[in-house]
């Protein structure tokens, strides 16, 4: 364990904290996914969970989001106990979420999905009635002109390119303005050459709208290049966390990755 | 003493519920497709051996032998049916929005609906079987002999169709591509024959079924929809793919209805066979047998 | 969009360029309100202008009452993305609910008619609350088993009348009917119309196209589910309300019928579902059709409708309004880069792809 993990300072930090576990465990039936895991995310930082496959890193993402409840264990989301809320209430409280498969709204043109995933006003009846706004709007174009997607707009997104599609969902999750961000292996299944941008994005979003991201993913040249830390699991346990090269230079990891332990 | 008579009324009636079922959930286990037009078989099947009596004796009356030899008419021209709306319509629309397949099946059932009133009028008929005595008394019990023949017809059906599954190369064949069919047309399976097959033999079923029903109690056009739902009622509570689960599923739901017509009225059955529908429905049952009715 | 799509449209494309498809459903977009206007204008103009009450209003009446019927299917089906077999249960409810109101009770019917939908509405939350939960083929069925257990309570009950039915004698005029009609259609479209611009119809559609990722986003799905539901049973409850009066006679068959349910899916679908106007135009489509069928060959209609079923689901699943913007929405595509462009080059700089 690298950082100070007790005493007042510890503490102080944690409540800080935009996003922190607290021993959860999940199982199901004899399988222990996620085995005791403990994770502090603070603001401005971008995560990294990494480890081999079947490690638990999807369900302890699950465990989360509120899309799975922990047998074990509380997840605390800028200091409030999430852990039993349903999942679309921790979303509103600030918690955005992008998928493996990369989702958007298919059938609706890539606006519109903009549209819906800007938060502003909440979601009273009367904000729901009122048509976007101006403003709104131009915020749309903003974003689509900063993901090299503008003149896209009225696409209906189904019909985008898979890269084009999680560019969207990036450029959603930045509509919404969350106060942490899950990606799921966002670098999976975009070519070489366009990982660059992405990680370009992230890092700007990361720099000048201080946007904490906590990321899975298995590419670890985009992972070691982007992060600030890392956590490693592996059969559910936290094996290891620390910055990029301690992370690189840990046996324990190298084991599990490399099967032995 | 009551309740009994009316549980035993309700196995009796309960397996050819099964019978029905057991067509039904092949399908949906197979082809993947709720086929509401299901029902349409069963009728079709009464009406089938309806007219080969009156062919032979000039009205819809003759012996247990006469009635019985009409069954695997009823079987045979219903396979035909069943073949070709699988490989005609429903074939179209395999692979599509789920609710387009239930549509195009509805769409198909009504439409047959309407050519059966079309062709033999609305009104209710049945078919009058002779016997020297009608019914027989076991232990204070009444069992009237036809339900009894009927319930032993749909037994040996289901029996039939199990062994046909288990036992023949398009049982096999069958049950290989409702595992999964890209493996299966991989080792040579014509995928699309065997589909088709299945709805044949599905429909065969509900055809000999549907002819004991036109004994028992009566045909009329509209009839269909009713044992397609009670098919999905039996299917979801034994599980997609399980004989034995629709099985006891169709005795279960025969009793209920007996029950319910014996103590409340004739007049609840149905709203309160639909009812368990939903109920079943919401309680997301994962079947007592077999597959899981998954979505 | 497979490259057999393009061979095919070829022909079309040079006859009618989607680009022109598209500037005219734009068009239509942009003025929806004026011609929305219009429309009513127009269908109200008929009977002043000596449209009297006999064969022709009651054909006109009873589109309008198929459009309201088909447009709340699609709000439910269409827009939310969870078809249901059993929104004329909703129909029934109404339609009991005047003829039970006016003839047993006496009331006038302008207050039975609010009444029925008053009622319609709230069966719609509780029945709601129950199949919601189902998706797909489960919500579609547990829907029909809605639909025929009313049916069913019907046919028991006394105060229905039970099998038979209940007739009515003491009706408004056609023409009041026929206003009645337009009336509920024009305000109907106009709200869903509005509310397709706003947040709440894209959260529908939002939870059509991936009802996970909207929970995902913060949207509370259930509520928008029963929402759209109640709403589609309220113009629905309407529907029934005026229609027991309309016929003068109502009964288990007539009031819960699993026929008509199907017949405006079909409608909704073969408009082009998931839109204002499609619903609209299948309903006067295929009720035109229908009825044309009728006066050639009694009896047949429901065949016809079984056959029309049939030809949406495999040839034409979008409608005709989907098609049509399907169809107008390639360009935009290609414009721009898209995957499968191999002559564009229009130098866009959206090439983020690979």
């Amino acid at each position: 364990m690298s950082k100070a993990t007790s005493g007042p300072a510890a503490e102080a930090a944690s409540d800080r904290a935009v996003l922190r576990t607290d021993g959860v465990t999940k199982r199901f039936g004899g399988l222990t996914a996620v085995d005791d895991v403990d994770i502090e995310i603070h603001r401005g930082e971008i995560v990294g969970l990494i480890g081999p496959n079947g490690a638990g890193k999807s369900t302890l993402f699950n465990c989360i989001t509120g899309t799975l409840t922990p047998d074990e264990g509380r997840v605390y989301l800028q200091g409030e106990d999430v852990t039993d809320w349903p999942e679309h209430k921790i979303a509103r409280a600030g918690l955005g979420r992008m998928f493996q498969e990369t989702r958007i709204f298919g059938d609706m043109t890539v606006r519109k999905n903009l549209l819906l995933a800007a938060q502003e006003g909440g979601a009273g009846v009367s904000s729901l009635m009122r048509r976007p706004d101006s403003s709104l709007l131009a915020r749309t174009d903003e974003l689509l002109d900063y993901v090299d997607l503008g003149g896209l707009a009225e696409t209906r997104a189904g019909r985008m390119s898979f890269g084009q599609q999680k560019l969207l969902e990036f450029a959603m999750e930045l509509m919404s303005e969350p106060e942490i961000l899950l990606m799921d292996e966002p670098a999976g299944g975009i070519n070489p050459s366009m990982l660059g941008n992405l990680i370009d994005y992230i890092r700007n979003a990361n720099e000048e709208q201080e946007s904490t991201i906590f990321l899975i993913e298995h590419n670890m040249d985009f992972v070691m290049d982007i992060a600030d830390r890392i956590y490693v699991l592996a059969h559910g346990e936290r094996i290891a966390d620390g910055t990029p090269e301690e992370i690189q230079n840990d046996q324990r990891v190298l084991d599990a990755y490399l099967g032995r332990e | 003493m009551a309740a009994t008579q009316f549980v035993v009324n309700g196995l009796l009636v309960g397996a050819l519920f099964a019978g029905v079922a057991v067509g039904f959930a092949l399908i949906w286990g197979v082809v993947d497709i709720i086929n509401l037009a299901h029902g349409e078989m069963v009728m079709l099947g009464g009406y089938t051996s309806y007219w080969m009596l009156t062919l032979v004796t000039g009205n819809a009356e003759g012996s247990p032998l006469l009635f019985l030899a009409t069954v695997p008419v009823a079987i045979a021209v219903l396979f035909g049916i069943g073949y070709a709306l699988q490989r005609t319509l429903v074939s179209r629309v395999i692979g599509t929005d789920i609710f387009l397949t239930l549509l195009v099946t509805f769409g198909a059932s009504i439409a047959i609906q309407q050519l059966a009133i079309q062709a033999w009028s609305a009104n209710p008929r049945s078919i009058q079987v002779s016997f020297a005595n009608p019914s027989m008394s076991i232990a204070g019990i009444v069992v009237p002999k036809m339900k009894l023949v009927a319930f032993a017809g749909a037994i040996v059906l289901t029996a039939l169709m199990y062994v046909f599954l288990q036992k023949t190369r398009t049982g096999r064949a069958i049950r290989a591509v409702s595992q999964n069919p890209e493996a299966a047309a991989l080792v040579g399976i014509d995928v699309e024959h065997t589909r088709a097959m299945t709805f044949g033999v599905s429909s065969a079923i509900a055809g000999g079924i549907g002819a004991f029903i036109a004994v028992i109690l009566n045909v009329q056009p509209q009839m269909g929809l009713i044992y397609t739902l009670k098919s999905f009622i039996i299917v979801v509570f034994g599980g997609v793919g399980s004989i034995p689960g629709a099985l006891i599923g169709g005795l279960l739901l025969g009793s209920v209805e007996e029950l319910v017509a014996g103590f409340a009225s004739s007049q609840w059955t149905l709203a309160v066979s639909f009812s368990l529908l939903i109920v079943l429905l919401i309680l997301k049952p994962k079947g007592l047998f077999g597959k899981g009715a998954e979505q | 969009m497979s490259t057999t799509d393009e061979e095919s449209s070829g022909v079309l494309r040079s006859i009618l360029p989607p680009e022109q498809v598209d500037r005219f459903l734009g068009t239509c977009d942009d003025y929806g309100w004026p011609l929305l206007g219009i429309g009513a204008l127009v269908a109200a103009s008929f009977p002043v202008l000596g449209l009297q009450g006999g064969y022709y209003m009651t054909v006109l009446t009873e589109m309008f009452l198929f459009a309201i019927l088909a447009l709340s299917w699609d709000i439910v089906g269409g827009q939310t993305g969870y078809p249901s077999f059993g929104n004329m249960a909703f129909f029934g409810i109404g339609a009991y609910a005047t003829a039970i109101l006016t003839k047993d009770f006496a009331l006038a019917f302008p207050v039975a008619f609010l009444l029925a939908g008053l009622l319609a509405v709230s069966s719609a939350g509780i029945i709601g609350v129950v199949v919601l939960r189902l998706r797909g083929h489960y919500f579609a069925i547990a829907t029909l088993g809605v639909l025929l257990v009313a049916q069913q309570v019907s046919r028991i009950l006394d105060i229905t009348g039970g099998a038979s039915g209940k007739i009515l004698l003491q009706t408004p005029s056609a023409e009041t009917f026929y206003y009645l009609f337009l009336g509920v259609l024009v305000v109907e479209m106009a709200l869903v119309y509005y509310l397709s611009g706003t947040r709440f119809g894209f959260v529908l559609n939002a939870i059509r196209d991936d009802e996970e990722k909207a929970t995902a986003m913060g949207f509370n799905t259930t509520y928008y589910k029963t929402a759209a539901w109640m709403l589609a049973g309220l113009f629905t409850g309407f529907a029934g309300a005026a229609y027991s009066l309309f016929n003068t006679f109502i009964d288990p068959q007539t009031a819960y019928n699993g026929a008509w349910n199907v017949e405006l899916i079909a409608m909704a679908l073969l408009g082009g579902s998931g839109t204002v106007a499609g619903p609209v135009i299948g309903a006067f489509g295929l009720h035109t059709i229908i009825e044309l069928v009728e006066t050639f060959a009694v009896g047949w209609q429901l065949v016809l409708l079984g056959g029309a079923v049939i030809v949406t689901v495999i040839g034409f699943p979008k409608g005709v309004v989907g098609t049509l913007s399907e169809y107008a929405s390639q360009m935009d595509y290609y414009k721009h880069g898209g995957m499968a462009a191999t002559d564009t080059d229009d130098g866009s700089e959206v090439s983020a792809d690979e």
